[in-house]
């Protein structure tokens, strides 16, 4: 199986290439984008399997970004894992409204979030159990 | 400058007092004070409403409206403007609460003398506006401060996010290989920057307190799930510090009204204290059991073999940035307020916290939350603990997602939601809408007893319906809500007579009809 293709959204450099290392040392693929504009782009011309992203961005924020992918049909479909350091009170909810996956609070454990990537990675590979069904 | 004179409202119905109020006007500067009267307070709210007034006089003994409820009616048409309750000679007492409703001063009828009038006017005046002014401050300064934190500890999360991140490549070896020593470095540079990370997070949960937006979700909890959970999670810190961590439980421990992550919280915050303040070769101990001193409470406690607290220090921890001054400790501080924490969310949910213990021997933390009683949760609403004469409707509201929910956290999202769209729609007097009990396959499910026959069954229903309807996302996810509803059946026994345990009957056919609705789910699905 090829390996699946994550795009990371992400200002702070070292963040982005702590990612990047996690995420290659574990078998995934990784493009980078790190402001609003460039999100769109990267996604259209990479097409991946999933993103995470930050809400705090320059040039319009995370929940800017969601909005046009959610707009766009070629990647309207991706899963978006959001990983930030804002207030999950606030932000949490607004960002699954949005059509975020999960909400992930800064500084992000290791396993919490590869969990994540697996979990929304099998439910769109169509992976997911059914339900299952008491037998009468 | 000429000043502006000063806009009087005078609110009495006594002839005489007016007369006498004129009359000590008229002896003021003529552009000073402008007088204006009336006999009732509607009139007075009336002409509150339009604004302009600068100060009322205000009699508490009027034709529609008598003693401290005027000055809150007052208070409520101009809560800017000062007041001064005119008041008789028996009734200083009564003076004073309207102090405290907020009224700037009391003037005693009969004994105003010429010049006291205007200069308590004045005065009044004064002092509401250096009052105002402090509030305002006040309010900014909280709010600046709130926003600081609030700021300061999202910033910190990145640059904190980075450390993480390239301390945990190192020591998963994701750079190369590492020697015993560095290993052993790295993991204390993990260590403090879980540490700081959890400072981070008690700062942020402290502006939530402070600021009222701890949310707090009551639920029916398992207590023992919530040990065994905090147990396990901090196993690993006491074993790595040599401490025997255990619990002891009852079998069968019933089940509380409390918010399960905030339980969860709690407990976590318990024990690494527990453990922070016990030497190697310690014991931490986990208990919970009915409260034997009220049977609708059940306590849990923390017990340790540590370095104890001084019995004047047993109420002092829970206070805010509250720290050990214990100097063998000095390298493990918090801030100081983990335990302030606890107090809060305890309190929120209904418990009380306390500790015990004695320098050298350890200490007990206890706590109590309420058990979780359908019938304690009806009998308020019942009228002389009689079956009501009306019957009594169990509504169940219940989500579904046929193509399953999108993730683990939309669907607490989306209980939460509907939970407060099904709170709007009750009648606090009529209807209780239960704290969440089992979330199970598919569907989320909430029930709600209402005193209710057909008729207002159906419009409850519908209500509810009518709500979820407008919702634009509920489509848009795909979920559907369905509403339906049964009659509690009395036996002829239960309707007989008011008694004590009327409640209790009521909530054993609640339990019936809820454990007959599951069952049926399952035929059925």
């Amino acid at each position: 199986m090829s390996k699946k293709k994550i795009l990371i959204i992400e200002d702070d450099p070292h963040v982005r290439l702590g990612y990047h290392v996690r995420l290659k040392a574990n078998n995934y693929d990784t493009f980078f984008a790190a402001d609003a504009l460039t999100s769109m782009t990267e996604a259209l011309k990479h097409q991946p399997d999933l993103i995470i992203l930050d809400l705090g961005l320059p040039a319009g924020d995370g929940f800017v970004v969601m909005e046009r992918l959610k707009a766009n049909t070629y990647v309207a479909t991706i899963p978006i894992i959001v990983v930030s350091g804002r207030d999950p009170s606030a932000n949490r909810q607004r960002a699954l409204r949005a059509g975020a996956k999960a909400f992930l609070q800064k500084p992000v454990d290791n396993d919490e979030l590869l969990a994540a990537i697996r979990q929304c990675l099998d439910e769109t590979n169509g992976l997911r159990q059914p339900e299952l069904i008491p037998q009468a | 400058m000429k000043e502006k004179a000063l806009q009087v409202l005078l609110v009495e119905d006594n002839a005489g007092d007016v007369r006498l109020l004129r009359e000590m006007f008229s002896k003021e500067k003529a552009d000073s004070f402008e007088l204006t009267h009336f006999l009732r307070m509607s009139e007075a709210v009336i002409h509150l409403a339009k604004g302009g007034v600068d100060l009322i006089l205000l009699d508490m003994g009027l034709p529609d409206g008598h003693g401290l409820d005027t000055v809150r009616r007052a208070h409520a048409a101009a809560p800017g403007v000062p007041l001064i309750v005119l008041t008789g000679l028996d009734d200083e007492l009564l003076a004073a609460e309207a102090m405290k409703e907020g009224a700037q001063d009391y003037l005693i009828k009969g004994q105003i003398e010429n010049r006291a009038l205007p200069r308590a006017l004045r005065h009044a005046i004064e002092r509401h506006r250096m009052q105002t002014k402090a509030d305002l401050i006040l309010t900014h300064q909280m709010q600046f401060k709130d926003e600081f934190l609030s700021h300061v500890s999202h910033e910190l999360r990145s640059p904190l996010t980075a450390i993480y991140q390239f301390v945990t490549i190192l020591l998963d070896k994701l750079a190369g290989e590492l020697n015993t020593e560095q290993h052993e470095y790295l993991q204390i540079v993990l260590t403090n920057v879980k540490q700081l990370q959890s400072m981070i997070d008690d700062l942020l949960e402290v502006t939530r307190v402070q600021t009222g937006k701890l949310v707090i979700d009551l639920q029916c909890t398992s207590v023992y799930d919530a040990i065994v959970y905090a147990v396990n999670t901090l196993q690993g810190a006491a074993t790595a510090k040599g401490i025997n961590l255990s619990s002891d439980l009852e079998f069968r421990l019933p089940l509380v009204t409390a918010d399960p992550t905030r339980l969860r919280q709690i407990l976590i915050i318990l024990i690494d204290n527990a453990i922070k303040f016990t030497p190697a070769n310690g014991v931490v101990k986990v208990e919970s059991r009915v409260f034997d001193e009220d049977s609708n409470l059940i306590i849990l406690e923390v017990s340790d073999s540590g370095c104890g607290i001084s019995p004047d220090m047993t109420e002092r921890i829970f206070e805010r940035l509250f720290q050990a001054s214990d100097p063998d400790l000095a390298g493990r501080k918090g801030l100081g307020l983990g335990l302030f924490i606890c107090k809060e969310l305890v309190t929120r949910q209904g418990g009380q916290i306390w500790a015990k213990s004695a320098p050298g021997e350890g200490a007990v933390l206890s706590l109590t939350l309420p058990i979780f009683s359908l019938s304690n949760l009806i009998a308020p609403l019942l009228k002389d603990e009689a079956w009501p004469s009306d019957s009594v409707a169990l509504m169940s509201v219940e989500i579904s997602s046929p193509y399953g929910w999108p993730s683990k956290e939309r669907r607490e999202e989306w209980s939460r939601e509907s939970r407060t769209l099904v709170q709007t729609c009750l009648l606090p007097d009529l209807d209780i809408l239960l704290p969440k009990m089992d979330s199970e396959g598919t569907r989320e499910v909430f029930f709600i007893v209402a005193f209710a026959n057909d008729k207002g069954a159906a419009i409850l229903a519908k209500r509810i319906r009518e709500q979820f309807g407008h919702l634009e996302h509920l489509k848009h996810e795909g979920l559907n809500v369905s509403v339906t509803y049964k009659f509690l059946s009395p036996t002829p026994g239960d309707v007989v007579a008011p008694s004590k345990d009327t409640a209790g009957k009521m909530a054993a056919r609640i339990d019936e009809l809820i454990a007959l609705e599951s069952l049926e789910r399952v035929v059925t699905s």
